[in-house]
């Protein structure tokens, strides 16, 4: 029971304080930002008033602002005891039974969601499935392209063009409201495809290993149908996703917010960025804290899962390293990618990316705006061009420090298992106030409030492949060779675990970079008229529909960096030096898969307890 | 098909998930099957999509009094008509006493929606509710009022100085009037089937819709609509696309950039008394020098915006009073001794605005343009607005771009001048303190026929303009998505009115 509590009492301490510090935290929100409660309220409560001394001073009678934090924040955790999660500081009224419903609503489109992105997991991944239960997976040329894509879309984007196609111009389903399970397609897809693609992806870079486990050629051997060895397949590799997919149960929840706003749900993601905005505390703490609960039953969830499904192996030790045959082999994609991605910067820079001119709004794609113009009548290509610097620049270091962070927390699991399922339960705009409530506003503010929650994923995926790492006969047989513990890390277990971590760190890359100007409108990071692109994006949502180009060509282009970093993750192989695939031209006995093999530049060959497959040699 | 057995696991959980939510209980309500029954059958229920949802649950002394008014739930005793001039709703008739300092209103002949007769008393108590309220509606802002009932049909009410406004004043919605057992003892307001509107409130659900149906006893005559159903969409796109589908009647509100995408017979625009300005900061910074501010006037170019950023849904600024205000056009006064310009020589400037309102980011990207070819140098501060304002009343930047609506409380044009541009105003974004205009705004506030007033509003607002301290940008035009379907819709300069006896559909 010790490792599904996560630890026991110490843990079981530090996840208290945890939400104790992310409570007060938020309770000394306006305080900590100096942000005056009483206007905001008033603001959220009539856009027009004017703010005359007499009506804050009302309002801050009403609300007792003149306690202090501490006082409040008392309050409302004594009131809390008692089941009453006090008054919205807005409207006046209960905050349980809003709080509850919008929450309702929010795990009904998330269950949604997650269908949708089972769905889409399982297409990701059913060539890797289909060719790896017949042992042919060397015949498998890696693909990825199509699935970073997918993965790098914004989900806004995503939405608007379903509600716009699907729910307007065709009408086969409503794209508004919230009022029964029609209601609940467009949202699904629109939140659950991005989501499917990253999780498919994940799972489908642990397949091959799966496939290549002795086990899987003993079935194949005893001719044991291909279904049941792809179902063990997947049985062995999901433990890895659980975390992860219990992240995304939770992200989904709170985080969904341009979804909720585009198909008007009522959900909790909305209700706690008005809290945040409005600095209406109650709402917001009784929102964060609903939403931490679910993490941590979402997290025991997940170690309940990965306990049922490889337990009895992982207390044995006797599971198998889930490595690829061999690593993924280097292509001329990436080269391709590049290309075309520098190609279009290269076009765009010697152009002007902030020359207005309102007589050449929204020109379609012509010989004189190759990607057409926006609102202001800017050229497209110029603002995509300029803007890629800054993006990526941010971008990238945001990821770095993300997947360093991650790693490293991921390899203490007790210290971060409780910290990853408290962060990734703060919705990013309340993380983006509280960073600057702390650190005030800076040029990095809005870098370090997106990494502050990034490093999660990263984390939780580190510490889920390091457990089942940990338990494989290899470590065993290293461990009685007589290494060491830093040697079984340097050694073992970093390099098993480094590399899908990165490939995951590259995958997300597109939405931290979206994620970085979504915190725009709070005053951090990029202003307009930069050309970052997640601004880009944004300002030109509204046009969406009369000028698809605007919005389409930054997406597209966003997405050619994702399939770049996925497919350059392989390593990259230039195209004149060609040779023969392996896979077709594989022995006879070509339904026997290569064992899985250590990372061939291993330095010491003496503590290698699985030899080189013969395949490789070739 | 082989990976049908890979959802096996994912598909167990993901059954439980499902179960986990008591389904029904988690869609909202769309609170159109509750009464659709109600009503004799005649005369089709109304769907409309507005913006803002209630906030403080119908309080009427906020924001939500206007939802309430242009629903035709709520009403006061005066109404405002075309020509901002205070025109009888509840009262019949009304006159002046002791110099302006009490009023006397005769009521009509008027029931509220639970079958209960406007009594004198009702009306005074509800008066003096609302002038009890904490923090006090904004209509009252700065005035004392009590009010009794003189006999059954009249009532006086009296401020503690003579205000010539009062009948505009009581225009506003916060000052309707509710039934004896709408209020209760701890100062709030139930306004479900208490107020004296063509339309009663008659279920809501939580901040996504609430039901209305028709009071049959209405003074004005039976409505033809036999109901209204509200649903409060805050996205300008998904209004727009509601429209487009049919899933409403009427969306109000809609952002420019949606217009283009709807039927052309669908969308009405209407001028309103909302500017879109730039405030410059006359207390510290670079626009202290009132050159510089002579210089962004003359650099900017309000046509641009009126056609680049609104569409042509707007006009080009003439002063701060609009073509919605048509007693204005005839009052203009010429500005006088405003500064000469001086050369920027690449001044560092920074420049706020909001994106609550998306035109305006549009908006301050153009003007960016135009004073960085004056020679300014333009940094852009982008906020939703309640991040910014903060920063903005604290003086942080030195041009501010906001919307204004000059005649929201009371429909009184002094009002705003004396918020927006005295020393002592509460939403000075200009930090403007000078002599001149205080005087002239004091000089306005004095007087009480409707005709002078205006006349001394338009010499405070050339005072204003004399300073340089706001170049009005365009007066915006409201565009509002109305299905051909439907007749008789009222959208109104004054933001006030939308639904009324004769919408139909």
């Amino acid at each position: 029971m010790r490792s599904l509590a996560g630890g026991g009492a110490p843990a079981l301490l530090w996840r208290t304080v945890l939400v104790a510090a992310l409570v007060c935290g938020i309770g000394l929100l306006p305080w900590l930002s100096r942000t005056d409660p009483a206007l905001t309220v008033l603001r959220a409560r009539s856009a027009d008033r004017d703010p005359d001394p007499e009506t804050l001073r009302a309002i801050r009678d009403d609300l007792g602002l003149h306690d202090g934090p501490l006082a409040l924040l008392g309050r409302w955790l004594g009131g809390l005891l008692h089941g009453d999660a006090g008054t919205s500081w807005v409207s006046g009224s209960q905050v349980l039974p809003g709080v509850v419903q919008a929450l309702g609503a929010s795990l009904l489109l998330m269950a949604g969601a997650l269908a949708v992105a089972a769905g889409t997991a399982a297409a990701v991944c059913a060539r890797t499935l289909r060719l790896g239960a017949r042992g042919r997976l060397g015949a498998r040329r890696p693909g990825g392209t199509a699935t970073a894509v997918l993965a790098a879309l914004p989900e806004f984007l995503v939405a608007a063009v379903l509600a716009s196609v699907i729910g307007v111009q065709l009408g086969w389903l409503p794209a508004l409201g919230w009022y029964g399970p029609q209601w609940m397609v467009l949202p699904s897809l629109a939140l659950g495809l991005p989501a499917g693609a990253v999780l498919g992806r994940m799972l489908d870079d642990l397949l091959p290993g799966a496939f290549g486990e002795p086990w899987a050629m003993a079935a194949a051997a005893r001719g044991v149908p291909s279904r049941s060895v792809a179902r063990q397949a997947v049985r062995r590799c999901v433990p890895g996703l659980l975390p992860n997919l219990a992240l995304f149960v939770v992200g989904l929840t709170g985080g969904s917010v341009t979804v909720e706003q585009i198909f008007d749900i009522p959900g909790l993601g909305r209700l706690t960025l008005q809290a945040a905005l409005a600095q209406d505390l109650p709402v917001l703490q009784t929102g964060t804290l609903a939403l931490v609960l679910l993490a941590a039953t979402a997290g025991l969830l997940s170690r309940l899962a990965a306990r049922l499904l490889i337990g009895p192996a992982l207390r044995d030790g006797a599971l198998q390293s889930l490595h690829r045959p061999r690593p993924p082999a280097p292509r001329t994609l990436p080269l391709l990618y590049g290309g075309l991605l520098a190609a279009v910067i290269g076009f765009g820079l010697p152009r002007d990316p902030l020359a207005l001119d309102t007589l050449a709004r929204l020109h379609a794609p012509s010989s004189a705006h190759p990607f057409g113009t926006d609102a202001l009548g800017r050229d497209v290509l110029a603002r995509i061009s300029h803007g890629a610097l800054t993006t990526l620049g941010t971008a990238l270091a945001v990821s770095a420090a993300a997947l360093v962070a991650g790693l490293l927390l991921g390899l203490l699991p007790r210290v971060s298992g409780p910290l990853v399922d408290t962060l990734s339960a703060v919705p990013p705009v309340l993380a983006g106030l509280l960073v600057t409530g702390a650190m005030g506003s800076g040029p990095w503010t809005p870098a370090f409030a997106v990494a502050v929650v990034a490093w999660c994923p990263l984390a939780a995926h580190t510490s889920s492949l390091l457990r089942q790492e940990r338990a494989t006969t290899h470590l065993t047989a290293t461990r009685a060779l007589g290494a060491g513990r830093w040697y079984l890390l340097r050694h073992e277990l970093l390099p098993a675990v480094a590399p899908p971590v990165a490939r995951h760190a590259l995958l997300r890359l597109p939405g931290i970079a979206l994620s970085l100007a979504a915190l725009g409108f709070l005053g951090l990071g990029a202003q307009p008229p930069s050309p970052d692109w997640g601004l880009l994006l944004a300002e030109n949502q509204p046009y969406a529909e009369r000028a698809p180009w605007a919005v389409l060509f930054p997406a597209a282009v966003l997405a050619l960096l994702g399939a770049l970093a996925v497919t350059a993750a392989g390593g990259v192989r230039l195209p004149r030096r060609r040779t023969r695939p392996v896979g077709p031209a594989a022995p006879p006995a070509d339904r026997v898969v290569p064992a899985p093999r250590r990372q061939p530049d291993h330095p010491d060959a003496l503590l290698t307890p699985v030899p080189a497959s013969q395949t490789e040699e070739r | 098909m082989v990976f049908i057995y890979t959802m096996r696991t994912p598909r167990r959980l993901i059954a439980g998930l499902f179960v986990l939510p008591l389904l029904s209980g988690c869609f909202a309500s769309s609170g159109d099957d509750a009464s659709a029954s109600s009503g004799s059958g005649d005369g089709a229920r109304l769907r409309v999509a507005l913006p803002f949802a209630p906030t403080e649950n119908y309080s009427p002394y906020g924001q939500d009094a206007m939802l309430l008014s242009r629903l035709g739930v709520i009403e006061g005793l005066t109404k405002l008509d075309a020509n901002g001039t205070a025109v009888p709703a509840l009262a019949e008739s009304w006159s002046s006493e002791h110099g302006g300092r009490s009023w006397l209103f005769t009521l009509r002949d008027a029931r509220f929606q639970n079958g209960e007769a406007v009594t004198a008393r009702a009306v005074a108590a509800a008066l003096t509710a609302a002038g009890k309220a904490d923090p006090a509606p904004s209509a009252l802002a700065g005035v004392k009022l009590t009010a009794a009932a003189e006999d059954d049909q009249r009532v006086r009410v009296s401020t503690a100085e003579a205000d010539p406004v009062l009948p505009l004043r009581l225009s506003n919605p916060s000052l309707a009037v509710f039934a004896p057992k709408a209020y209760d003892t701890k100062g709030t307001v139930n306004v479900e089937g208490t107020a004296t509107g063509p339309f009663a409130l008659t279920r809501i659900d939580g901040d996504t819709a609430a039901t209305l149906d028709r009071f049959d006893d209405y003074w004005g005559g039976r409505a033809q609509a036999s109901g209204v159903t509200a649903r409060f969409v805050s996205d300008g796109t998904a209004r727009a696309n509601a429209l487009r589908t049919g899933d409403v009647d009427i969306a109000e509100s809609l952002p420019v950039a949606q217009v283009a995408s709807l039927d052309k017979d669908d969308v009405h625009e209407v001028d309103t008394a909302r500017n879109t300005s730039l405030y410059l900061n006359t207390k510290s910074g670079a626009f202290t020098d009132a050159g510089l501010r002579a210089a962004a006037r003359e650099a900017i170019d309000p046509s641009v915006i009126a056609k680049g950023a609104y569409e042509g849904y707007a006009v080009p600024a003439e002063g701060l009073f609009g073509p919605a205000l048509t007693w204005a056009a005839g009052k203009r006064v010429e500005p006088t001794g405003r500064a000469r310009a001086t050369g920027p020589d690449g001044e560092r400037i920074t420049l706020a605005t909001y994106s609550d309102r998306p035109e305006l980011p549009e908006t301050a990207q153009v003007l960016q343009q135009q004073l960085r070819k004056a020679g300014f140098e333009v940094k852009l501060e982008v906020r939703t607005y309640a991040r910014l304002e903060g920063d903005l009343l604290g003086g942080k930047f030195d041009a501010a771009v906001f919307s204004r609506n000059m005649m929201l409380d009371t429909g009184d044009p002094v009002t705003v001048l004396a918020s927006d541009y005295t020393c002592d105003g509460s939403n000075n974004l200009s930090f403007l303190c000078d002599r001149k205009v205080d005087r002239l705004v004091a000089a306005a506030q004095a007087e009480s026929d409707t005709a002078e007033r205006q006349d001394a509003a338009m010499k405070a607002e050339a005072a204003v303009l004399g300073t340089d301290s706001v170049i009005p940008l365009v007066h915006l035009k409201l565009v509002a998505g109305i299905a051909t379907s439907v007749r008789g819709a009222l959208p109104d300069p004054y933001e006030r009115t939308l639904i009324g006896t004769g919408t139909r559909r």
